[in-house]
Order: C-alpha cells, then structure tokens, then sequence
C-alpha cells in the first residue's frame, strides 16, 4: 500500500515541481491535440451544415456512415493512415510517419465525425424560423450561413471541446503513427502507457492526474456551455 | 402589365407532399397600398406570402416585381432587400434588442454610427428604447413582437409583409399596433398583410384578396367591396367565410 502512497505523493510533487519532462509531454499532446481539433472542425463545420440543411439521395446513408465511424476504434484509423504514410504507402514519400504531422492526420480523420455529428445535431434542432428570418432579412448565402454559425455557437463549441477530449485521452493513433518518439511524438497517453511499462509509476501517475484534469476541466466547460443558464434561457 | 401593380404572380402552384396547397392563376399586389389577404386556415395565405416575399422559393409559376421576372436563387438578394417581413411569431438571434434591430443593416454593410442613429429613432418610435441593451430572450411578447417590427422597418423596405402579426399578442399589444402601425409606415410603402383582425382590415385595408382551398376566391379594393355578399359588416363576411 505504501508503494501507491508514495508514488501519489511523487506524482503531486511532480506536477507542483512542473518538472519538465512532464510539461515536455502535456505541452506536445496539447499542441498535436489542438492542431488536430482545429483542422478537424474547419472540415466539420461546413460538412454538419450541408448534412442538416439540405435534402440529397445519399443523406440518409452519409447519415448511418458518420453515425457508424462515431464508435471507430483508434487503432483502426491508426491502421489507415498508416497505410498511406508508410513507406509504401500513397504518401510515403512525404515521411510523415513517426511524426506530430502523422499523429494530427489520424486524429483528424478520428474525430472529424463525431464533431460533424454533433454538429448536425445541433443544427436540426435549430428553430427553422432562423432561416426564414433571414431570408427576409436580406441575408445572403454566406451571411445566411455566419448567422447560424453565431446561433448555434455555444453547441458548436461543446461539439469542438468534445473532439478535443476525444484526441486527447486516444492512443491507438499517437501510438501507432507516432511512435512514441521523447520531446517528439510522446503524448500524454503514450508516454503513460511507456512509464508504467518502465516501473516509473509516479510519473505515469502524474501524467494521469493531468490528463484526469484536463478531462474534467473540458467536460465542465462542455457543460456550461450547453446547459448553462444562457441556454436553459433559449 | 399595369403600373400600379408592384408584385404580380401567374399559375403559382405549390405542391407539399402530392397535396396542392396553392394554386393561384393571378394575384397582384397593388403599390403604396394595404393588400389584405384575408381567408380560414389552411386557405394558403402564409404560404402566399411566403412566396410573395421571396422567402419560399420552392413553388411552380411566375413571380413578377415591377415588371421583371424574378428569378428563384441568389441572384434575387437584390429585390429581397427591398422587402421586409413581420411574423407571427417572430424569432429573435442570441443577443441584445438592439442587435436585432440593427441586424438588416449590418447585412446591408451599413456605417455603424447610421446604424446606432437609426435603431435609437426607431425603438424610441416603437417605445422600446429602455429595451436595447436587454437581451432578447428576456422580453414578452408584445415587446419580442415590436422589437422584430422595428427590425423590419429599420430598411424602410419598399415591401412591407405583414403575417398575422397580432394573433399571438395580448390586447394592450394588439391596442398599440393597432394605433400605431399605420403611423409606423411610410406613403412610399407597399404593405401586404394576413390579418383576421376585423378592426385592422376595417381601418386599413385597400385591397381585400379572399383566399379559400389555396385559390383565390374574390380580390376586391375596400371600395366596392361587397360586405353584403357574405352577410352585414366585414366581421361577418370573414367569420362566414372561414
């Protein structure tokens, strides 16, 4: 029981000390998280409007396809996008495996349905008298479009934060595309897997401390944002 | 075409789930006047507006505004710009009462000292303009209602469509529109309104269109319009009618 006991203490005092192999780690997933979230919402953003605003044949099964790839298990995107940056892959030439490059194109295409997705939920459930308004407004297409950007803003960025989480607490991907390369490519999931493998328990611990915060950290503002008072108002 | 017609539809169908829900052959909105569409629910009368405003596109016929075709995509933003529509139950975008009301000219790219000139004018006209900085989720309906009236006349539009704008309010609100909406718009303005308001048809109305099963069924101006058709009184023609 001490050994626990100790290794809590050593993790605490890791993350009070900023030790900085610690803060090398935090600050490399935080960097390749927020790059992959960002690429990853500028696509869904657009794609989640096209889905919910407009009638086409395919709708209903683009609709069961990014409901499926909600559940998609990271190292089966690991597995793809391995494919194509390994040496033999398509763009193997590029070498971008083993890479922050690498890690940010799995963790794109990871998280690129479940933020369309939430996305699109949020855009059904807008009032469709929005749109109307609008119109009569003298909105044009993509005025049209800001407007309901800005309406559904605070949905959307709990969908953002929530692909944010997602890549960040993955491993597969990281794993596998990255390789687990120190101040290069070792995320906080990966080098926690590595530490405890290692016998550095207090450092995995710590790492796990931090990402625990991060999680709750994300899940709190999430939950402001989509049933705090302003939206309980609506 | 005569000149005095500013909006003019032929064979305008509209067809909702293999149902017609309009079928018009000819309407005509006369300009700088008070068009009343008038008929039961179900007649087709939003829809009519609707597509008189541009906001429905999806409809089978022709549209005409002075004149010319309008087409039914983007290329149209020019002629919508002139229009402006007052719901029923109006919607307000997350944020201030004076946003909202500023929200058509900053579409239009206006200078914001014009704009903050023209919203206090025009909430002190409506008076609301201890309202501008609440938010718009606040406010009763009466006040939502007269905030979105202030939004669409804000562009002085050359249209000016009106949807049952009083079916949803209180009698205090439905009193202050009643007295001040003709004061509200301008003699350069062209108004097509849905109302079952007998008083505001009584007081208001130039052009009387009668709708039923989505046609129309009579258009008369106020004139020679025959109350004594339907019984005595515009009250009893409309409550028969329905």
């Amino acid at each position: 029981m001490d050994y626990y006991t100790d290794a809590i203490f050593r993790a605490l005092e890791l993350i009070i000390s900023l030790d900085p192999e610690v803060i090398q780690v935090v600050t490399t997933s935080l960097k390749i998280s927020i790059s992959s979230t960002f690429i990853a919402s500028i696509i869904s953003m657009p794609l989640a409007v096209l889905i919910a605003r407009n009638k086409f044949k395919t709708k209903k099964f683009i609709n069961i396809i990014l409901n499926t790839m909600l559940s998609l298990p990271t190292v089966v995107v690991g597995i793809f996008i391995y494919s194509l940056i390994s040496r033999r892959g398509v763009l193997g030439e590029l070498d971008l495996l083993f890479t922050p490059i690498g890690i940010i194109m799995g963790q794109v295409i990871l998280i690129i349905p479940l933020i369309t997705a939430l996305i699109r939920n949020v855009i059904f459930s807008m009032d469709e008298k929005l749109y109307k308004t609008a119109t009569s407004m003298g909105a044009s297409r993509s005025q049209k479009f800001k407007l309901l950007i800005l309406e559904a803003r605070y949905g959307i960025i709990g969908a953002v934060i929530a692909g944010f989480g997602r890549v960040l607490g993955e491993i597969g991907v990281s794993m596998m595309l990255g390789g687990n390369i120190k101040g290069v490519t070792r995320t906080i999931t990966t080098a926690m897997s590595l530490e405890t493998n290692k016998g550095r328990f207090a450092f995995a611990l710590a790492l796990g401390i931090i990402l625990l915060s991060l999680s709750f950290l994300i899940n709190f503002v999430t939950y402001f944002l989509q049933e705090g008072k302003d939206y309980a108002r609506r | 075409m005569q000149e005095d017609k500013i909006i003019e539809v032929k064979n305008i169908k509209k067809v909702c789930r293999d149902k017609t829900i309009l079928d018009i052959e000819q309407f005509a909105v006369f300009k700088n006047k008070f068009n009343f569409i008038i008929g039961g629910n179900g007649s087709g009368k939003t829809t009519l507006l609707n597509i008189l405003s541009l906001v429905d596109q999806n409809y089978r016929g022709k549209l005409y505004y002075k004149g010319q075709e309008i087409n039914k995509d983007e290329q149209n933003l020019k002629f919508r710009r002139n229009f402006s529509v007052i719901w029923q139950d109006p919607y307000l975008y997350r944020g201030n009462v004076f946003y909202n009301i500023a929200l058509p000219l900053k579409l239009r790219d206006i200078n914001q000292n014009i704009i903050n000139k023209k919203v206090k004018e025009m909430a002190a006209r409506l008076e609301i303009e201890d309202l501008l900085e609440q938010s718009a989720y606040t406010l009763s309906g009466g006040e939502k209602q007269k905030t979105s009236i202030a939004r669409a006349l804000i562009t002085a539009p050359e249209i000016l469509f009106v949807d049952e704008a009083t079916t949803n309010l209180d009698e205090e609100s439905i009193q202050f529109f009643n007295s001040h909406f003709a004061d509200l718009v301008t003699d350069e303005m062209t108004v097509v309104m849905v109302s079952h308001d007998s008083r505001q048809i009584k007081e208001l109305a130039d052009q009387i269109t009668l709708l039923k099963g989505g046609e129309v069924e009579i258009t008369k101006t106020i004139n020679n319009f025959n109350f004594e058709l339907f019984g005595a009184g515009i009250e009893a023609p409309i409550a028969e009618i329905v």
